[in-house]
């Protein structure tokens, strides 16, 4: 255990999003260091297919690739409240228990449209954080839409 | 024995004492020390090194935990420091949090605070518009509050001495009621924001939108390059600290500079707990430092002291600085001290979109975020059913706007090509608010803080004439922007408590008289001349100009003033 704590915690020094191997220790838990949500290695997979199901792997890669399912669950374990907290975890085993792992499209489509669905709230949280995490993603700023840190200009009559 | 605590008491003695090292502290560190005096600049902080000590200023989005976001357990844990618009988790660390600090709030009153070597310097919104006579005159003219004992002629050299150092970008708009001053290229306005500035031109006499005037080095004159300070490059991440010196601060500008001349002792980790008076030479001799860190008592001395521990604390340290000769704080002869509080009504906001100018579009930053409307309301003559009046922001912008809708493939389309769309237009309201007897500010009897200092009362409220100054900001701002062709235009009430707009001032007034204020012109105590007070405790009423640059001029102006008189033997 003690050695387990410490290995976690070297992979929290290397820096930026914590990830472990696939296979760590077989244990059935989510791969980050979370506070106050328990997530299962089933759960943390199930989140990983409904983000990439929101932003798919095309000819750049998906929401899997830039490991957004690991920002949706660090953002909602630590600026979420409790009440927020229970709808996503409750989410994502209803998600498995009734939907048995379902995310098409057109599912998700469904859900976003509907306002008294089950899943409504569950949904619009992750799909949000979802596209937080992709839109600042080092990925995107630097490839894609880029962030300029330093422009060092203005124009206000630039010709569109 | 008797030549140890001989030496030690020298070691302590200084020419000048500067209480605060914000923006007006290291305006008077930086002159007390030009002229030649040696002085000791005490903060209650940490040190915080120009650049040195900006761990968050290079770093992007991505590379913050939370991509800038507070964490939901911290809004919990400082509700205060989170209601302001500027804390987030790139400058959350030059922000006091809420339990470090507490105070007691009579009614509902935001105090944010920033206790560092340079304080809210760093954090500031770095808008600089000079007074004119029709603020220095208004107290008197509409009966509120007292006179004020000066006029903008006897402040106008020391705002030209600061802009010239400090750096301003703005236009010499020529408006009686905003003085131009000297100052560096103006950020222009965008297409819209012109588009505007011509409707409103063209149908009103008096109402004007020029540039907003920032305390930006737009192009840099020798004097900054002398302070290392080199062009803002539009990053527009100031309350990170600024790696170029793009914005003024007192730590890339007055404090470097002061230290340069070798008389500047800087101690961080100083609580000052009050100044000493000596009853029998009837002045103060210098002042207790508790230090943060070991609680330990010293005590430091000069012949002048400079208060500069802000507003609110300003007050603080003279109603917790007790003697014989002034049971009830230093210089508090007539009771007033901590009474007359004002600040600015932010209450109010306004948008809309326009669909014109759309062969334009903005690209880059502008630092000076947009236009400025002076105020216009009650200048010449009284004219409202509300006195004074209201200053506002104004600004268009036309960012690209994502289409978040759906799912899959189309969705990451959308995201990945954002889309211009009509420009968006904006405004703020800047409120004169009247300073009253009943907004006031005292020391609690029993309860301390840690440093044990008094916990300071806190009891101060907005008032009808806040609320009808709010209602004309609607009225007046929706006919500018139906004539402006602008649609979508939605007014929105502003909650934010008194305290939000940062601007506290007043509780240590100027005035001719010492029977009805606490300093006189040259913001020396009445009664106890070697004190100075030149934050914005100093101020007898408000105006809706942000408040800075006016206590960086009056700082400047008393430290010539005080120096003067120690020349001549009488401080």
């Amino acid at each position: 255990m003690q050695r387990r704590t410490a290995v976690k915690q070297l992979f929290f020094i290397a820096g930026g999003i914590v990830l472990f191997p696939s296979c760590w220790g077989g244990a059935n838990e989510a791969s980050i260091a979370l506070r106050k949500l328990h997530i299962n290695a089933e759960q943390e997979n199930l989140l990983a297919e409904i983000v990439e199901s929101i932003i798919p792997e095309t000819d750049s890669p998906g929401g899997r690739a830039l490991h957004l399912h690991l920002f949706v669950l660090k953002m909602i374990d630590d600026c979420h409240s409790e009440e927020d907290q229970q709808v996503f975890v409750q989410g994502l085993k209803d998600w498995d228990q009734e939907m048995n792992n379902f995310v098409g499209k057109s599912y998700l489509t469904e859900i976003e449209k509907d306002k008294a669905h089950p899943l409504f709230g569950f949904f619009m949280m992750t799909k949000r954080r979802t596209i937080q995490g992709y839109l600042n993603s080092e990925y995107v700023m630097r490839n894609k839409v880029i962030y300029e840190l330093v422009p060092g200009r203005y124009n206000g009559y630039a010709k569109v | 024995m008797a030549n140890i605590n001989i030496d030690s008491i020298k070691e302590c003695t200084f020419d000048a004492i500067v209480i605060g090292s914000g923006i007006s502290g290291g305006w008077a560190t930086k002159e007390l020390c030009e002229k030649g005096l040696r002085t000791l600049v005490l903060e209650r902080g940490r040190d915080v090194k120009h650049v040195k000590d900006y761990p968050t200023t290079n770093m992007y989005p991505y590379e913050f935990e939370h991509r800038l976001e507070m964490s939901y357990e911290d809004k919990q844990k400082n509700p205060i420091a989170n209601r302001c618009y500027a804390y987030r988790e790139d400058s959350q660390h030059f922000f006091v949090k809420d339990d470090e600090h507490p105070y007691i709030q009579e009614k509902e009153f935001d105090w944010i605070r920033g206790y560092q070597v340079g304080g809210k310097s760093l954090l500031w919104a770095r808008q600089v518009q000079r007074w004119s006579d029709f603020d220095f005159e208004g107290p008197a003219r509409d009966g509120f509050a007292v006179d004020w004992p000066i006029r903008y002629r006897d402040l106008a050299p020391w705002y030209d001495h600061v802009e010239r150092f400090i750096g301003v970008a703005g236009n010499r708009d020529g408006v009686a009621e905003l003085p131009d001053g000297a100052f560096l290229p103006s950020y222009p306005l965008n297409a819209v924001e012109d588009h505007f500035k011509r409707v409103v031109a063209s149908k009103y006499a008096n109402r004007h939108v020029v540039s907003a005037r920032c305390a930006h080095l737009s192009q840099p004159a020798p004097i900054h390059l002398e302070q290392g300070r080199v062009q803002c490059q539009n990053r527009v991440l100031c309350q990170r600290g600024c790696p170029f010196g793009g914005y003024f601060s007192s730590n890339a500008s007055t404090l470097p500079w002061a230290e340069k001349t070798g008389n500047m002792t800087l101690r961080p980790f100083s609580v000052v707990e009050s100044i000493l008076y000596d009853e029998q030479r009837g002045k103060a001799v210098g002042v207790r430092v508790i230090d943060a860190n070991t609680k330990e008592a010293t005590e430091f001395y000069s012949r002048v002291i400079f208060v500069n521990a802000s507003t609110l604390n300003s007050n603080l340290i003279l109603l917790n600085s007790i003697s014989s000769r002034f049971p009830n704080g230093l210089g508090n002869d007539n009771g007033l001290l901590g009474k007359y509080i004002g600040f600015h009504s932010y209450t109010a906001v306004i948008s809309g979109e326009y669909e014109g100018e759309l062969e334009y579009r903005t690209d880059g930053r502008n630092p000076a975020g947009g236009g400025y409307i002076p105020r216009f309301r009650n200048i010449y003559k009284q004219e409202t059913d509300f006195l004074r009046g209201w200053a506002a922001t104004f600004n268009a912008n036309r960012n690209p706007y994502t289409d978040t809708s759906g799912v899959g493939a189309s969705l990451k389309d959308q995201l990945l090509h954002p889309k211009l769309g009509n420009w968006r237009v904006g405004s703020h309201m800047m409120g004169e608010t009247i300073p009253k007897e009943s907004n006031k500010v005292w020391l609690d009897a029993i309860k301390k803080d840690q440093w044990g200092v008094p916990l300071l009362h806190i009891d101060v409220a907005y008032d009808d004439n806040d609320w009808k100054i709010r209602t004309d900001y609607f009225e007046q701002m929706t006919a500018m922007f139906e004539a402006a062709g602008f649609q979508n235009i939605k007014t929105r009430n502003d909650d934010r408590r008194p305290g939000n707009d940062i601007h506290e001032m007043g509780g240590v007034r100027m005035g001719h008289d010492p029977q009805t204020s606490l300093l006189n012109k040259w913001n020396q105590l009445h009664t106890c001349e070697n004190v100075f007070v030149t934050d914005g405790a100093c101020m007898t009423s408000t105006a809706t100009q942000n408040p800075s640059l006016t206590y960086m001029a009056l700082t400047a102006r008393a430290v010539d003033y005080a120096f003067t008189l120690m020349k001549k033997g009488v401080l």
